[in-house]
């Protein structure tokens, strides 16, 4: 850091006022290496766009119709009574660690000790980022399935990891065999696995697991799992990597609230590992947020212990809204990859022309009126997504029937055309 | 089947780190039906009209990510009010998952690998911890007791060319020292002298007494430009379990800050967002009767604390909730253990350097001092002079 500044220091009279003597220059603010690979992020950048313009937002992952109402009362509950808006205990109230085990036995048939395998933590975010400040040195090498959510990369980058990439591609993202097995090696730490992945929609196959599994044995590597989708699943079945043998007492399993109960803003979210895996999360976690939203651990208590007819309805709901969302995708003219899982859809938008995908979303937001999220910055190599588009279908039947309907109108197939209309 | 090699499985940052004592007290507390003026937080409710706020805000589906701008702009306004100093809301607040959010991703902001980073000890523990976390090293300076005095040869000392910040904690935990004017000054000399930034935990900000007045060092000349402050709702608003916090800086650091923000948590939690809301507009007679309050139960513990001092040495703080106590050190751990186990608790990171040694030659006072926290009802505080005057007579 610079220490010299220009101009005589300036000397400051007790009263704290100057003396006379002119402020030197300002100090030169130099923020941490750490940041360079950041920018805004794609959402908030689409989502400003889609209200400037008014567009029906498809782009940013979030529902617009709330959680239900018995998780809510249960936080209601828990502000109206003392103590229960004071620090919760750093790792999570015991109640909800409790809930968590409860029902991670029940999603995995695993038996975890909620005292020291189950962090709360705030979000599955803040799982993401205390495992990495807490299990990841610099220059450790992290492998990465793209597309991925741009946050990874970020948080990779942050704790100064080098990232290794194995790229999915359509039709069906399948885990890349050759690619992944060129990827790891001695060196690798960890690889880190979103399933249901955003923002393909796809489930990773036991066979795939098994893959990645046999790798992390083979190289002594550690698991990152980003659950948060598993219980929006439309084909096939939501399978923890934890749950393969040998891969328990090498993985960090994530989840939060979020998606499951469409309660983004709450961020309550948890990571479940072995305990000398949980206790480097733990530190870390403790020293970024200390502890998470009291209040709101009361309410996720509540959510946990939902039916099973909740999660039916739950999976069924969103099934819908995909298999609306993807006919008529496809009928307006997309190249639809129907997703097994989440609520995101990829589809190739070049039957309508446009070069790239921010070019096609930038007139799908500015024309047609509907705001969809251009994934190629979720790539290695912009080009591999430079043709696809990302909708997301967390969105009531209305705002998905409207934005269909501006697209049928709006956009149409061309072979030839080649726009100058360039998304800013 | 390889068995994992759990050995090496922590970041280098992360393996020096223990877990904080304070909520192994509350628990030991817990487990030997102790009173807890361990922790630092209220045992009596938060204040209904705030509670209200965030009841309305779950009710009216405040629940998906959001960003309240409203809170910065009630931030940035505040913070001129009491300070004079012009905030910009769209560039220079960051809303934060609590102080300690605040704190985190200022210092991942600003601190490279090997920067230094001074703080001020007694210190809150993950200033350290995050220095740490960030690749920086923690460089100590310790305050001077009994009245927690700042040696000013000594902080210039400690900084140099590789010091990138000063952490400054005012009104502070645990002495409950607020740092005057002069003091402030002071630092503002040596921080332009030097070209370093400042970062402030200001939580304290509204519980000072005696008609002390909390001074941001952000409020110096020139300092306004190398500050980051950060404060929350925490302590004034008696919700410590909310997690709202905010980061007060130049814009280019607010947009750093902001950033690594958004990589760790993403955003605070959207019903306290709207809830803070309101709490940011509470009266001014809010905040006085807040100082009534806490002032009334400070005049209670240090009432209450003579009765253990055996050296007759009752430092009275200026602020904040914390009450450290003079107490022979060859009762150290009769006081210590015992006193544990009436819930209260010991200073903890005193440590200003590896070496243990040098430790109690330069700071010989460390484990004569417990921290008292007295931002408990006064029932609380009743039944813990009872069970302290059983324990000493």
């Amino acid at each position: 850091m610079a220490s010299s500044t220009e101009g005589a220091p300036q000397t400051v009279a007790s009263d704290g006022k100057s003396n006379g003597v002119a402020v030197e220059t300002p100090p030169t603010l130099q923020v941490s290496k750490r940041l360079e690979k950041f920018q805004t992020s794609i959402f908030t950048q689409t989502t400003g766009l889609a209200i400037k313009y008014q567009a029906l937002n498809l782009g940013q992952g979030f529902p617009d119709f709330d959680g239900p109402d018995f998780i809510k009362e249960a936080a209601i509950e828990a502000i109206k009574t003392v103590g229960k808006n004071q620090y919760a205990r750093g790792y999570g109230i015991p109640d909800l660690n409790r809930a968590i085990a409860a029902r991670f036995k029940k999603d995995s048939g695993l038996d975890v000790d909620p005292e020291t395998e189950v962090t709360v933590t705030t979000g599955c975010t803040e799982a993401l980022s205390a495992t990495m400040l807490g299990l990841l040195n610099p220059g450790d090498e992290v492998i990465l399935f793209a597309p991925f959510f741009d946050v990874y990369e970020q948080l990779l980058a942050m704790v100064g990891a080098t990232i290794k990439f194995v790229t999915l591609r359509p039709p069906d993202f399948s885990v890349p065999e050759k690619e992944l097995r060129e990827a790891f090696s001695s060196k690798t730490r960890a690889i880190l696995v979103n399933t249901p992945h955003n923002p393909t929609g796809k489930v990773f196959s036991r066979k795939e697991l098994e893959l990645i599994a046999s790798l992390c044995i083979k190289n002594n590597a550690l698991a990152f799992t980003d659950e948060v989708y598993s219980k929006l699943i439309f084909r096939g079945e939501h399978i923890s990597i934890a749950t393969l043998d040998g891969m328990y007492e090498r993985t960090v399993t994530m989840n939060s609230m979020a998606k499951t109960f469409s309660l983004t803003g709450w961020k309550v979210g948890w990571a479940i590992a072995p305990p000398q895996l949980s206790w480097g999360l733990r530190i870390a976690h403790s020293n970024l947020t200390f502890s998470t939203s009291t209040p709101l651990q009361w309410g996720a208590v509540a959510a946990l212990q939902a039916p099973d007819a909740y999660y039916v309805d739950l999976a069924q709901n969103y099934k819908r809204r995909k298999d609306y969302l993807v006919e008529n995708l496809s009928s307006i003219g997309f190249k639809v990859y129907e997703p097994h899982g989440t609520y995101f859809v990829m589809a190739d938008h070049t039957p309508f022309g446009f070069d790239d995908d921010t070019a096609f979303v930038g007139h799908l937001i500015k024309n047609v009126g509907v705001a969809a999220i251009p994934p190629s910055g979720f790539y290695e190599n912009a080009s591999d997504g430079k043709h696809l588009v990302r909708f997301a279908f967390c969105k009531d039947d209305e705002t998905l029937r409207k934005a269909v309907e501006r697209m049928k109108i709006h956009l149409k197939p061309t072979s030839l055309k080649s726009t100058n209309d360039s998304a800013n | 089947m390889q068995g994992f090699d759990c050995q090496n499985v922590l970041s280098r940052r992360a393996r020096s780190f223990k877990l904080s004592p304070i909520q192994q007290l509350s628990l030991l507390a817990q487990r030997c039906n102790a009173i807890n003026l361990a922790e630092g937080f209220p045992d009596f409710p938060a204040p209904l009209h705030i509670k209200e706020a965030a009841v309305a805000a779950i009710t009216a589906d405040f629940n998906q990510y959001r960003h309240v701008q409203g809170v910065c702009e009630k931030v940035a306004s505040a913070f001129e009010m009491a300070h004079g100093v012009k905030v910009d809301p769209a560039t220079e607040v960051t809303l934060c998952c609590g102080q300690s959010e605040a704190l985190a991703a200022a210092i991942l902001a600003v601190v490279e690998a090997n920067d230094e980073v001074v703080i001020l000890e007694p210190a809150y523990d993950t200033y350290e911890a995050c220095t740490i976390l960030a690749g920086g090293k923690p460089v100590f300076v310790s305050l001077d007791p009994p009245f927690w005095s700042l040696d000013l040869k000594k902080l210039d000392a400690a900084i140099g060319p590789k010091t990138k910040a000063v952490i400054i904690n005012s009104p502070h935990n645990p002495t409950g020292k607020v740092f005057s004017k002069v003091e402030l000054a002071d630092i503002t000399n040596l921080c332009c002298k030097h070209g370093c930034l400042a970062i402030t935990d200001e939580v304290y900000e509204h519980i000072t007494f005696d008609d002390v007045k909390h001074v941001s060092l952000a409020s110096f000349p020139g300092m306004k430009e190398r500050t980051i402050v950060t404060s929350s709702l925490s302590k004034t608003f008696g919700v410590t379990g909310w997690r709202i916090g905010w980061a007060i800086a130049p814009s280019a650091l607010t947009s750093a800050i902001q950033i690594i923000h958004t990589k760790l948590t993403d955003s605070a939690p959207a019903p306290f967002q709207e809830a803070a809301l309101t709490a940011l507009q509470s009266c001014p007679d809010f905040y006085k009767s807040l100082k009534q309050e806490y002032q009334f139960r400070r005049d209670y513990i240090e009432y209450v604390m003579e009765a253990i001092n055996t050296l007759g040495i009752a430092f009275v703080p200026g602020c904040a909730f914390f009450n450290k106590s003079g107490a022979e050190e060859n009762l150290k751990f009769h006081v210590s253990t015992d006193l544990a186990k009436k819930g209260l608790q010991m200073p903890r990171n005193l440590k200003g350097s590896n070496d243990a040694s040098e430790n109690l030659v330069s700071n010989p006072y460390k484990h004569r001092y417990i921290r008292v926290a007295f931002c408990k009802d006064i029932s609380t505080l009743q039944a813990a002079k009872l069970a302290l005057r059983r324990q000493c007579k």
